[in-house]
């Protein structure tokens, strides 16, 4: 008998099914996968199991019997844990305090000696090592994952539910952690994991359910099936992977970094020497696990944090000292991994958002006075230019808060890519899209390339990197650790530096 | 779809208020052994009853509308100011010191220079706050909410000392001169002409904040600093800016009640109007248009109320605690019954 059962899942939001008729089993120990594009259901799925979201109709079967969870207490109380996408750790908290927060058997004075001996008997038996007297903030993020899991486990759960949790992990570190999976799998657990990589889902997984659109399309079991059914399941049709970057770079260097360090109060060195050049029709991929400097590398090139020693041109020109608008206006475009936060003001429509780098040019404004009319054009034109869709009654008006993902990342490069750009700075540029926009930002990148500008994409999906990069430069620690030309690149050998071993024994 | 949603609900939520505000009244006015109809009825008379009090209305609601937009171009950058009742004091304070030592000039460039001043001033004090804020990010809620003692506390210091009327012994200063007095407009009530300052104001902060760059950027500085930053927009400018223009017109309110109304600096003079502009703002949500609609609406039930009080004896706190109410359940929405349309919004923008 099957340990968990959800049978008829329907779950509506403002009349638009997220989930139609869902029916998924999972039994004592397997690896059960849930495929799906962002947006496909999967989040809203394992939240209904978990009782986050209340189902509109439908039922679940927890061993044989009729269950409905209120809440995620009630859910855990039964034996269901989950590790959502964003851990939900308290930071300046130690492991073990976060372990045993909100435990029902806690006294009021804390045993923290017998929590601690059980926490370090449950972390060795699956090779969950993590020290227990550490505080949250201090470790990586594959250790946070780590704890997320050792909490389920301490609180004797028998599913465990994975949302995407390799999206933040070296390949070496998935591995680990996949090891870990088929132990609990071995000890009876059943888990359920959330992911969009099909490697992945061979690799581990013992049956697959695949939703698209908010609908269940297929329940395969792994071994019978390939990646490229999979795939037609998911996106309704064939991957078509094959991007031309095939002329050759134009030897003109666009931008040159010499020497930069970023020296933060309380942080050390995020960025330490590093050294390198871009130049014309060049995309440079930068590898590395995220926290490694990424994304102050970034910053210091936009202007966003300004590099404390060190040299950075553009074209020739010092923009040392530039502000974020000159380095714009010079040319340098900036997409951000973290949309709300860095590149978006959400509370704004599309039309407004649209102006944020150009709000203060002709033909927007003159004499500090704004055209609404030139910036609605210029909304219309960009908006079908690059297939943005907004809600069909408010157009350009609707608040950029209600659009899609992939739909807010169309947004930011139709604003970014202006004819006067020549860096564009991309970070993680496709995450959390579904394959349809992350082809369309992929081809918009190399377009860019083709057509004479330098690109610089930061991406922790290596498979990306591959497809797209001229060169390849790994980070670790804020430090250039290897950069290569792709053609001479493999994945094993970027993921060893991204890991941060260098030299001889790095390149096997 | 989603937005149809949302106005269906804002009807519902107004009904909602109004029909819990009309029955708390209701309950009240009986508690003290009177009709309602009639006390209702009295409280529309006071309104519209005669043009002197009609006129009052937007005497009251005069320094209502300027500080509420101060407090409101504030909060639209994200700059917490709860001192527009210091700003009006130290506006208050530099236009009687202008106005009392400045001679030999035109009447209308005495009060021209006297609101001007006040203006300068009272920005100039509201950026000691922003300057806390944005070079060591200290709360510009508790800079500003202490500054409004000091501001206080200064006011009734100089109108005992360098303000002190030489030919009194009360705390207060010397009479302004006629001439450089705000004229009435109506004749037989006391609608002035800072009325119509404070209305072009309104228009002023209106065409500034939807029209301009300037208020694109103050407006992107409030809703995401981070995103602002990121994208080339100054934030410690724009909240500079801000502060400075949120001063200015709580002070401006504070020149006016000196020239117009009190005719001299005195203790009190703002009737806690800086207080109330904080509430005035948030129930407008920030907008100019609907700052001057809440600042009249407010003033009115307030002159309804002093009528209600004269004839019938019912205490004018009743339409205090009817304000209160409606702003307690303006800004706490959220607990009518529709909290399962709100969570499905939020969660429909985090689905997508």
């Amino acid at each position: 008998m099957a340990i968990l059962e959800m049978k008829n899942i329907c779950k509506s939001f403002a009349g638009v099914y997220a989930n139609e008729n869902i029916n998924l089993t999972v039994e004592k120990g397997e690896i059960h996968a849930l495929l799906g594009e962002n947006g496909a259901g999967k989040t809203t799925l394992v939240n209904i199991l978990f009782g986050i979201y209340t189902a509109d109709s439908g039922q679940i079967f927890w061993k044989g019997k009729e269950v409905s969870f209120a809440s995620p207490k009630d859910a855990i109380a039964s034996g269901i844990g989950m590790v959502q996408q964003h851990f939900s750790l308290v930071r300046k908290m130690t492991v073990l305090d976060n372990i045993i927060l909100s435990l029902k058997k806690n006294h009021f004075i804390l045993d923290r000696a017998s929590a601690e001996k059980r926490l370090v008997d449950l972390a060795e038996k699956y090779g969950l090592v993590v020290d227990p007297k550490a505080r949250v903030c201090d470790l990586s993020v594959g250790e946070q994952q780590r704890v997320e899991i050792l909490k389920a486990l301490y609180r004797d759960v028998e599913v465990l539910i994975l949302d995407e949790p390799t999206g933040v992990l070296t390949p070496q570190e998935t591995a680990q952690f996949f090891d870990v999976l088929r132990s609990l799998k071995k000890e009876g657990y059943a888990i359920i994991i959330i992911t969009h990589r099909m490697s992945e889902i061979m690799a581990i997984s013992n049956r697959v359910t695949i939703l698209r659109d908010g609908r269940q399309v297929a329940e395969l079991t792994t071994a019978l099936t390939n990646p490229g059914e999979l795939s037609r399941y998911m996106i309704g049709r064939d991957l078509c992977v094959n991007y031309d970057i095939s002329s050759p770079v134009a030897g003109e260097n666009i931008i040159l970094m010499e020497h930069i360090s970023l020296l933060q109060k309380h942080r050390g060195h995020p960025l330490h020497d590093i050294s390198l050049q871009v130049q014309k029709g060049e995309i440079l991929g930068i590898a590395g696990v995220e926290g490694n400097g990424q994304k102050e590398f970034a910053e210091v090139i936009t202007g966003i944090q300004k590099h404390s020693e060190g040299m950075i041109s553009l074209e020739g020109i010092d923009i040392g000292k530039k502000s974020v608008k000159e380095r714009y206006e010079s040319g340098i475009a900036y997409i951000s991994d973290d949309r709300h936060n860095d590149s978006l003001i959400v509370g704004m429509n599309i039309t407004d958002n649209l102006m944020l780098r150009d709000y203060c040019h002709k033909p927007y404004s003159h004499l500090k006075i704004m055209s609404r009319k030139e910036m609605a054009d210029n909304a219309n034109r960009k908006m079908e230019k690059y297939q943005i869709r907004a809600s069909g009654s408010t157009g350009a008006n609707t608040p950029v808060a209600l659009m899609s993902g992939g739909n807010q990342q169309k947004l930011i490069i139709a604003r970014e890519l202006s004819d006067n750009a020549k860096l564009i700075v991309a970070c993680q540029p496709t995450r959390g899209l579904d394959i349809g926009a992350t082809e369309f930002v992929r081809e918009m990148l190399v377009e860019q390339r083709n057509a004479g500008k330098c690109v610089i994409l930061i991406s922790a999906d290596l498979e990306e990197l591959m497809e797209l990069s001229d060169r390849i430069a790994v980070f670790f620690g804020g430090r250039i650790v290897g950069i290569m030309k792709r053609s001479e690149a493999t994945v094993q050998q970027i993921g060893v530096l991204m890991g941060g071993i260098t030299g001889e024994e790095g390149i096997l | 779809m989603i937005l149809q949603a949302k106005q269906k609900q804002t009807i519902i939520d107004a009904f909602l208020i109004f029909s819990i505000t009309a029955i708390i009244g209701t309950v009240l006015i009986l508690a003290c052994g009177a009709n309602p109809l009639e006390a209702y009825g009295l409280l529309f008379r006071g309104i519209f009853g005669s043009s002197s009090s009609f006129a009052e209305i937007f005497v009251k609601a005069c320094p209502l509308i300027l500080t509420g937009l101060g407090c409101a171009v504030a909060f639209r950058t994200g700059f917490f100011n709860i001192g527009a009742e210091g700003q009006f004091y130290i506006g208050a304070i530099a236009s009687t010191v202008i106005s009392l030592n400045v001679t030999g000039l035109p009447g209308w460039i005495r009060i021209f220079l006297s609101l001007a001043a006040g203006f300068v001033c009272g920005g100039l004090w509201a950026l000691i706050a922003a300057v806390l804020k944005a070079k060591f990010n200290i709360s510009e809620i508790i800079v500003t909410i202490m500054l409004n003692y000091i501001a206080i506390n200064f006011l009734g210091y100089s109108v005992r000392s360098f303000l002190m009327d030489p030919s009194g012994n009360v705390p207060q200063s010397a009479k302004i001169e006629p001439g450089s007095q705000l004229m009435i407009l109506i004749r037989s009530t006391r609608f002035h002409a800072g009325i119509i300052i404070a209305v072009i104001c309104v228009l002023l902060v209106w065409f500034l904040m939807e029209k301009t760059s300037i208020g694109y950027e103050l407006k992107a500085v409030g809703l995401n600093r981070h995103a602002a930053a990121c994208n080339g927009i100054s934030v410690i400018k724009n909240i500079i800016l801000s502060a400075f223009l949120s001063g200015g017109l709580a002070a401006l309110a504070g020149g006016i009640e000196v020239l117009a109304i009190q005719k001299k600096l005195l203790e009190g003079i703002s009737s806690n109007c800086g207080y109330t502009a904080v509430l005035i703002a948030l129930v407008a949500a920030n907008s100019p248009i609907g700052v001057l609609a809440a600042a009249v609406l407010y003033a009115a039930m307030q002159v309804g109320a002093n009528s209600m009080q004269r004839q019938m004896g019912i205490p004018s706190s009743i339409v205090n605690i009817i304000i209160g109410v409606v702003v307690v359940l303006i800004l706490g929405k959220e607990i009518f019954g529709f909290l399962g349309t709100k969570r499905k919004l939020t969660v429909m923008e985090e689905e997508k």
